[in-house]
C-alpha cells in the first residue's frame, strides 16, 4: 500500500492536519446532532479523510465495511425512461455517490435516487442511530438544476437523513443549499502540518530523516498533503538514506506545461501557437482538467513575467477561465488565453526593445 | 426494279407478324413501304423547286455536320460503327437474295432520321449522299447522323448560295437550333408531302395528321431542352466520355456490333416514325437495311416454332456472330455523374442514352424506391426486352439518387449487390461468360441475384453523400462542372431571339454568373420576365431573379469560402467598397445558413485558420478570431442548455468575422477539423480505462481517489515507486534484508492497487522508445497503462524503467501474492463462519494450514523457515513472500488469537464456526495453554497425528533447488 493510504488517519483523534476542525466535529457527533455538513476545500487537503473519521465516530466501525455497487436506476422523465448508471459506495448506515459523474442528467440523479435513497428510513431504529447519511462527492460540478432540486430533499428528510457534502469551491454551490448546512472550510494544511505530517510517517516507517528535508518536501508540495506524502515516498525509493539536497521529482505535466511555456516565451506568432495547441492537446487528451492546465501556465508564465505585465495577464487568465467555463470546448479559451499573452507579451518588448 | 422485289417483303412480314404480337411496334413501320415506291418517282422533282425550304436544310446539315467533326469523341464513336455496319452489308450481300442494284438504293437512304428530307432534293442529282466517298463525284464531307451513322453528302454549292439569301433569317440560326432538327424538316416534310399524299393514296391521309405547333405555354427549360447529343451544353470531355461509356456497353447489349448499329439505326428510325407518320414513306427504302436481319429472323422462327421472339433475334444474332468479336461490358457497370444541379446531368443521361439507341427509364426520387420495388424494377429493365412498347434495349437512368435517404438506400444495395454477384460470376469463367451473355437474357428466371446486362446511370447532387459510399466505389464516377459562361450565354441569347425578348449579352452574362451556370434557373427566370413583359437589368438582377437557388455547398467549399478573399470580384465591385462589403457578408451568411452544421464548420475554421498566412505583428488578428471563436462555443453551449434554437442565427457572423481578419488571396490548404474529435474519443477512451481500473481498487483505497487527483499528483509518483532504481536485478536470495523487504513493499503497493504487469505484443508505435524490451519480440508493461498518462508527445519524462528480467520478478510475486491474498481472505471467511457454502478439500486445507500456523506463531514467534515451508505447503515459495503473507495473513484474526490465546484468556473468536473448525481450534487452543517447550511438542505430536499433506502447486517456483528428505520436513 502506497503511504498515502496507509497512514491515513482513521478516527478524528487520530488527525494531524485539522486538529482543532476534528475535535469540534468530534464534539458535534457526540452531542447526537448532527447537521448537514458541508465541506469544502482544496484537493489535499483532507476533506475525504476527515468525512471518513467521521462516519467512523458516528457509526463505529461499521462504517469502514464498504461495497461497491454499480447500478442501473430506471428514472421516469416525463415522456421517456433514463437508464442512468451510477457507481455508489455504501456500508449499512451510510452511501457515498459522486452525482456529477451523471453529467447533465445529474438533475435526475438528485430528484430521484436521492431522494429515493432519503426516504428510506433505516431499519434499525430501535439503534443508537435513526439516522443515514449520503455523502455527495463534488458537487460544485452539479448543475444549477441539480442544486435546486437537492434543497427540497435536504429539508424534507432532514428527520433521518443527513447529507454531507464536499466540494472544492463552495462558490459553484447555490446559497440556498449553503445556508443549509454547516459549512466547514478544510484549507489547505500549511506547512508546518505537513512537515509534522511526514516526520511522523518517517518514525513510523523507521527513517531518518535529515534536517530540513521535510520541509523541502513540503515546500515543494504545494500544500498539498496528499502530494507531499507521495514524493516522501518516492523520493524514499529513488534514494535512501536521505540527503537534504536530494531531487524531489516533479509532476511530468507540470513539466510538460513548464515546456509550453518556454515555447510562449520564445517565440510569439501564429505559427508557434498552432505547435502549442498540439500540446495542449495532448494535455488534455490525458485527463488533465483545462482548469488546472490554464492555471499551471498562468504560473509558469508569471514566473518569467516582468512585473508590470503580471497584473495584466492574471486578468486575462481570469477572464478566459471564467469562458473556459462557461463554454464547452476548453481548447478554443485555453489558446485565446496563450494568443492574448502572445499578443501582449509581444508589444510589451516591442515596445521596451524597439 | 427494287420495288418489286421490295413489295413482296413487307406483305410477307405483314402476313407472318399478324399473327404475332412481338411486332405491333413495327408494324407501322413495316406498313408504309408499299405505297412509298409509287410515289417516289414522280415526287421529286415537285417539293425541290416549289418549297424553297428544302435548300437550307442541306446547309443546316452540312453545318451539322461541320460542328460534328469537330467533336471528336463522337467522331471516333461513330466511325466505330460505321465499320459493322459495312461488314453486315456484306453478309447481306451474300445471304439476301436481293440483287446488287438495290443495294445501293437503300444506301442511299441509310442516312438517319435527322437528315431525312435531304434525299428527297438528292433525288435530282444521284449519290449526293452515301456511305462511300467514292461514290460521289466531287467535293463532299462526311456527315453523322444522331443515332450515329457515317455518310457523306455531295457539296453542291451552285444550289446552296443560291437559297441562302432568300433564308438567311433561318439559316442564321445555326447549328445551335434548338428545337430537334427533325422535328422542324418533319414539319416541312409534312407540308411537301401532305398533298401529294392526298391526290394519290387517300389512305394515308387519315392517319398523317399535321404536326402541333410549338405550345407556347411549355416551359422553356422543357421546350428547349436539348434533343441530340450535340446540342448539349455540358462539358464536351464529359459528354464523351458518357458517351464512350455507353457505347461500350453496345456489345453486351446488341450481341454484337454488328447488330448495334442496325438496332441503333432501327431505333433511330422508330423514335423518328413515332414523331410522324409521314417519316414512313422517306423510310421504307431505309428499312430494307433493317429487313435483312428481321426477315431472317422470321424465317428462322418459322421454321423452328421458337416462342421467344427476343431469344431469337438474340439467339439469331449470336449464331451470326459466334465468330465475330465479342467484348464484354465496361468495367464499371454503374455509371455515376453528379454535379450541382441544373447543368444538365439528366438531359445529358437522356440524350446520351437515346444517341446510343437506348429507351431510356428514369426512377426519380418521385418513385417508390424501397428496395423490394427498385430491385423488380432493376430487373425489368435489366433483363427483358418489353413485349409491347418498344423493342430496344432499356437503360435505366436513376435521378437523386442521394436524395431519399432510407428507401433511395435500396436502389444503392440493389445495385451495389448486383454488381458485386456479376463480378463473382465473372471470376474463373471468362469464356463461359460470353455463352452466357445471351442465356441470361433469354432466361430471366431461375438466377437468383440478377446481374446487370443493362447501363445504369446514376445521377446525384451530392457525391459524399454517406448513401453513395459502397456505390462510389463501384461506379464509374463523372463530376460535372459548370459550362463556361459563354456558352450558357450564347444559347439563351439564341433562345430569347427565338422568343422574342430583347436582351443584351452583358445582362444575359450577369444572369448566368449570378446563378452560377444554372441553365435551368437562367431559363425559368427568363420566361419568368418574358411574362411579365420585363428585361432584365443587370444592376438590380438580385431583385429581379425569383427564387434564387438555395445553395447548399459542401463543408469544404465553405471554409475555402471563408479562408479566401474573391479577388476577381473585388476588381468588378471596388467602385464600391461598402457595397462589397456587404455583398461579401451576404454571401457568406446565406451560404454558412444554408449548410447548418456551424459546429463543424467553426471547429474546421479553428482547426486551419493558423495555417494562413496573414499579416499580424502582435497577434491582435489571432486574439480577435479566437474570441469569436469563443463566444460561438459559448453561445453554442447556451443554445444546447436552454434548448433555445433561435439563437443559432448568430453564430455565422462569428465565422464571419474570421474570414473578414483572416482571408487570403492564395488559395487555402483545408483540412478536416479531425484533432479536436480525435481528442474528445480519446479523452473518453482514457476516462474509461481510469474508471476500470478504478473498479478493481479495493475501496478503502479507491473512495480517496479521483480521476483528477490521480491525474494530477499521484501518477508521476506513483511510477516512481513502482520502479525503484534501488532494486537490483538479482535473484531474490541475494537480495539483503532491506531490499526485501523494498520488494515486499513495492509488491504489495502494486497488488492494492490492482496493477500489474502485463506481456505486449511488440508494437512499435505504443512501446516507448526508451524502453528497454524493445528489441525483443514482446515486452512486459504496466497493466492498467497508467504510464501512458504522461506519455505526452514530444516530452521525455525522467522515470527510471525496471529492466524486463526485474518485471519479470516482480510480475511473479504480484501474482503469487494475489494468489496469496484470496486464499487468506477465502479462510479468514471460513474461521469466521461467514461461509456458510461447502467446503471443498482446498479450503479444508488451507484451513488447517492456517490453524497449524496459529500454532506455530505461538511456538515461535521468530519463524523457522523449513517449518514454515514444512506447515504451508502453498507457500512453498521464498522466504520473502512467506513472511509477507504470514504478515498478512496474521492481519486479523491471526494476530488478535494469538494475542488473546498468550494472555490465556480463551474467547471464543471463532464462536459461529462450523464443527470442523473447532476441532482444530480446540485443539490449539489446548495447545495455547502449555508452555513453549509444550507447545513445540504438542505440535509435533499434533503433527505425527495427522497424515502429511502434499500440495501439488501448480506453476512455478524460484527457489533454488536442492534435495530434501522428507525426515527433515517432519521434524
Amino acid at each position: 500500500m502506497l503511504w498515502v493510504d496507509k497512514y491515513r488517519p482513521k478516527t478524528l483523534d487520530n488527525i494531524t492536519a485539522h486538529q482543532h476542525i476534528a475535535q469540534n466535529l468530534k464534539k458535534l457527533v457526540t452531542e447526537q446532532d448532527c447537521p448537514h455538513l458541508l465541506f469544502y476545500g482544496p484537493p489535499g487537503s483532507g476533506k475525504k479523510t476527515l468525512i471518513m473519521a467521521l462516519l467512523r465516530q458516528m457509526f463505529g466501525p461499521t462504517a469502514e465495511k464498504v461495497k461497491v455497487e454499480n447500478k442501473t436506476w430506471k428514472v421516469d422523465a416525463g415522456s421517456r425512461t433514463l437508464d442512468i448508471e451510477l457507481t455508489t459506495l455504501s456500508s449499512t448506515n451510510h452511501v457515498e455517490l459522486n452525482p456529477s459523474d451523471a453529467g447533465f442528467q445529474d438533475r435526475y440523479i438528485v430528484q430521484e435516487i436521492i431522494k429515493e435513497m432519503a426516504k428510506n428510513r433505516p431499519i434499525d431504529t430501535k439503534g443508537k442511530k435513526g439516522f443515514k447519511v449520503l455523502v455527495l462527492n463534488e458537487v460544485d460540478k452539479l448543475s444549477r438544476e441539480a442544486q435546486h432540486s437537492l434543497r427540497r430533499t435536504m429539508e424534507k428528510y432532514s428527520a433521518y437523513c443527513r447529507l454531507i457534502l464536499c466540494c472544492n469551491s463552495s462558490s459553484k454551490v447555490t446559497e440556498a443549499i449553503r445556508s443549509r448546512c454547516l459549512n466547514v472550510r478544510i484549507n489547505a494544511p500549511t506547512e508546518e502540518e505537513i512537515v509534522k505530517v511526514l516526520e511522523l510517517i518517517g518514525k513510523k516507517e523507521g527513517l531518518q530523516l535529515p534536517s530540513g528535508f521535510a520541509a523541502l518536501i513540503a515546500e515543494k508540495s504545494n500544500r498539498s498533503l496528499r502530494r507531499a506524502i507521495l514524493s516522501f515516498e518516492t523520493c524514499r525509493v529513488q534514494q535512501y538514506p536521505f540527503t537534504s539536497k536530494q531531487v524531489i521529482s516533479s509532476m511530468d505535466w507540470e513539466e510538460y506545461v513548464a515546456e509550453i511555456a518556454s515555447d510562449i516565451m520564445k517565440e510569439q506568432s501564429p505559427k508557434r501557437l498552432f505547435q502549442v495547441r498540439g500540446k495542449l492537446y495532448e494535455l488534455l487528451v490525458n485527463c488533465i482538467p483545462p482548469e488546472i492546465i490554464l492555471k499551471r501556465l498562468l504560473y509558469e508564465l508569471l514566473k518569467k513575467l516582468d512585473a508590470e505585465l503580471k497584473h495584466e495577464v492574471c486578468h486575462w487568465a481570469a477572464y478566459y477561465e471564467h469562458r473556459m467555463r462557461l463554454g464547452q470546448k476548453a481548447i478554443f479559451h485555453i489558446e485565446a488565453f496563450v494568443a492574448k499573452f502572445m499578443s501582449i507579451y509581444k508589444s510589451f518588448l516591442i515596445a521596451t526593445f524597439g | 426494279m427494287d420495288m418489286e422485289m421490295d413489295i413482296p417483303l413487307p406483305e410477307e412480314l405483314e402476313f407472318l407478324e399478324s399473327n404475332s404480337h412481338l411486332y405491333e411496334d413495327d408494324y407501322p413501320d413495316l406498313e408504309p413501304p408499299e405505297p412509298y415506291p409509287q410515289q417516289e418517282e414522280p415526287q421529286p422533282p415537285s417539293p425541290s423547286p416549289s418549297s424553297p425550304t428544302d435548300p437550307p436544310l442541306i446547309s443546316e446539315t452540312q453545318t451539322n455536320g461541320h460542328k460534328r467533326h469537330r467533336s471528336d469523341g463522337l467522331h471516333a464513336s461513330t466511325t466505330e460503327n460505321t465499320a459493322p455496319s459495312d461488314d453486315k452489308r456484306s453478309r447481306i450481300d451474300d445471304l439476301e437474295p436481293e440483287p446488287v442494284p438495290g443495294e445501293e438504293d437503300w444506301l442511299r437512304y441509310s442516312p438517319p432520321p435527322a437528315r431525312e428530307p435531304s434525299p428527297v432534293v438528292k433525288e435530282q442529282e444521284e449519290k449526293i449522299v452515301s456511305r462511300y466517298a467514292s461514290q460521289i463525284d466531287g467535293d463532299c464531307i462526311p456527315v453523322t447522323a444522331p443515332s450515329g451513322d457515317r455518310v457523306y453528302a455531295k457539296i453542291c454549292r451552285v444550289v446552296r448560295e443560291e437559297r441562302l439569301n432568300k433564308l438567311h433569317a433561318k439559316a442564321q440560326s445555326g447549328g445551335l437550333i434548338l428545337e430537334p432538327v427533325n422535328v422542324l424538316l418533319q414539319r416541312v416534310e409534312q407540308e411537301a408531302f401532305a398533298k401529294a399524299l392526298q391526290a394519290s393514296s387517300g389512305g394515308q391521309n387519315d392517319i398523317s395528321l399535321p404536326e402541333t405547333p410549338v405550345v407556347h405555354e411549355q416551359l422553356w427549360v422543357d421546350k428547349y431542352a436539348p434533343s441530340s447529343f450535340s446540342e448539349l451544353l455540358s462539358d464536351e470531355q464529359t459528354n464523351r466520355e458518357v458517351l464512350l461509356w455507353l457505347k461500350q456497353w453496345d456489345s453486351g447489349v446488341f450481341g454484337s456490333e454488328i447488330r448495334s448499329t442496325s438496332d441503333e439505326v432501327l431505333s433511330a428510325l422508330k423514335r423518328h416514325s413515332s414523331i410522324t407518320q409521314h417519316q414512313k414513306h422517306s423510310d421504307s427504302n431505309f428499312l430494307r437495311k433493317n429487313r435483312g436481319p428481321r426477315w431472317r429472323n422470321e424465317r428462322f422462327r418459322n421454321s423452328n416454332n421458337l416462342d421467344h421472339e427476343n431469344s431469337i433475334s438474340k439467339g439469331v444474332q449470336d449464331s451470326w456472330n459466334k465468330n465475330s468479336r465479342l467484348t464484354g461490358p465496361p468495367e464499371h457497370k454503374i455509371l455515376l455523374l453528379c454535379g450541382p444541379p441544373g447543368l444538365g446531368k439528366t438531359t445529358l443521361a437522356h440524350v446520351a442514352a437515346k444517341h446510343c439507341g437506348y429507351h431510356v427509364v428514369e426512377v426519380n426520387a418521385s418513385d417508390d424506391r424501397s428496395s423490394s420495388t427498385i430491385e423488380a424494377k432493376i430487373l425489368d429493365v435489366v433483363q427483358m426486352n418489353s413485349v409491347m412498347a418498344d423493342s430496344r434495349p432499356k437503360c435505366l437512368v436513376i435521378d437523386e439518387i442521394d436524395g431519399a435517404l432510407g428507401e433511395g438506400k435500396g436502389a444503392v444495395e440493389v445495385i451495389v449487390k448486383m454488381v458485386s454477384a456479376e463480378k463473382k460470376s465473372d471470376m474463373g469463367k471468362e469464356n463461359v461468360a460470353k455463352e452466357e451473355q445471351p442465356g441470361k437474357k433469354s432466361s430471366k428466371k431461375g438466377r437468383k441475384t440478377a446481374s446487370l446486362s443493362r447501363p445504369v446511370i446514376c445521377i446525384c447532387n451530392d457525391l459524399y453523400a454517406p448513401v453513395l459510399r459502397p456505390l462510389r466505389q463501384v461506379a464509374k464516377v463523372h463530376v460535372f462542372v459548370q459550362p463556361t459562361v459563354s456558352r450558357v450565354v450564347s444559347r439563351l441569347k439564341y433562345i430569347c431571339n427565338k422568343e422574342g425578348m430583347k436582351m443584351s449579352s452583358i445582362a444575359l452574362t450577369a444572369l448566368a454568373e449570378y446563378t452560377e451556370c444554372d441553365i435551368r434557373s437562367c431559363l425559368n427566370t427568363l420566361q419568368f420576365l418574358n411574362k411579365k413583359n420585363e428585361t432584365l437589368n443587370v444592376l438590380e438582377i438580385s431583385s429581379q431573379v425569383v427564387g434564387r437557388k438555395d445553395m447548399s455547398k459542401s463543408v469544404f467549399d465553405i471554409w475555402k469560402e471563408i479562408f479566401q478573399r474573391r479577388k476577381i470580384k473585388r476588381q468588378i465591385k471596388s467602385n464600391n467598397s461598402s457595397s462589397s462589403v456587404s455583398n461579401e457578408f451576404d454571401l457568406l451568411h446565406s451560404l454558412i445558413s444554408n449548410r447548418g452544421d456551424y459546429d463543424l464548420i467553426l471547429d474546421g475554421i479553428h482547426e486551419n485558420f493558423l495555417q494562413l498566412h496573414y499579416h499580424d505583428p502582435v497577434m491582435q488578428k489571432t486574439v480577435k478570431c479566437l474570441k469569436s471563436l469563443g463566444v460561438s462555443d459559448l453561445m453554442h453551449q447556451y443554445i444546447l442548455r436552454t434548448q433555445q434554437m433561435p439563437i443559432y442565427v448568430y453564430l455565422p457572423p462569428c465565422a464571419i468575422a474570421v474570414h473578414r481578419l483572416v482571408a487570403q488571396v492564395q488559395k487555402p490548404n483545408i483540412e478536416w477539423p479531425k484533432s479536436y474529435q480525435r481528442c474528445r474519443t480519446m479523452l473518453l477512451e482514457k476516462m474509461e480505462a481510469i474508471r476500470s481500473w478504478h473498479y478493481k481498487i479495493p475501496p478503502y483505497i479507491s473512495r480517496h481517489l479521483s480521476t483528477k487527483s490521480f491525474v494530477e499528483d499521484l501518477v508521476s509518483p506513483l511510477l516512481h515507486i513502482l520502479s525503484p532504481p534501488t532494486l537490483r536485478p538479482v535473484a531474490l536470495q541475494l537480495l539483503s534484508e532491506r531490499e526485501k523487504n523494498d520488494l515486499s513493499q513495492l509488491v504489495s503497493t502494486m497488488v492494492s492497487y490492482s496493477i500489474t504487469y502485463k506481456n505486449v505484443k511488440s508494437d512499435p508505435l505504443s512501446i516507448n522508445p526508451r524502453h528497454e524490451a524493445t528489441s525483443d519480440a514482446s515486452s512486459i508493461s504496466f497493466d492498467p497503462p497508467i504510464n501512458d498518462f504522461i506519455n505526452f508527445k514530444g516530452y521525455s519524462c525522467g522515470h527510471f524503467i525496471l529492466t524486463s528480467a526485474m518485471k519479470q520478478v516482480v510480475l511473479h510475486e504480484v501474482e503469487k501474492q494475489k494468489i496469496l491474498q484470496v486464499s487468506i481472505v477465502r479462510s479468514v471467511n471460513s474461521i469466521d463462519g461467514c461461509t456458510k457454502e461447502r467446503r471443498d478439500f482446498e479450503e479444508v486445507e488451507s484451513s488447517r494450514a492456517q490453524s497449524a500456523k496459529t500454532d506455530q506463531s505461538l511456538a515461535c514467534v521468530e519463524k523457522n523457515i523449513e517449518n514454515e515451508k514444512n506447515l504451508l505447503n502453498i507457500r512453498q515459495c521464498n522466504p520473502s513472500t512467506s513472511k509477507i503473507s504470514s504478515n498478512l495473513a496474521s492481519s486479523e484474526s491471526a494476530t488478535a488469537c494469538v494475542k488473546l490465546k498468550s494472555s490465556g484468556d480463551v474467547k471464543k473468536p471463532y464462536s459461529g464456526s462450523s464443527s470442523f473448525f473447532n476441532r482444530f481450534k480446540k485443539l490449539s487452543s489446548k495447545g495455547s495453554q502449555s508452555i513453549d517447550i509444550v507447545v513445540k511438542k504438542e505440535a509435533t505430536l499434533e503433527r505425527d497425528l495427522r497424515p502429511l499433506l502434499f500440495k501439488f502447486n501448480e506453476g512455478f517456483t524460484n527457489a533454488v533447488k536442492r534435495p530434501v528428505r522428507i525426515r527433515e520436513f517432519l521434524l
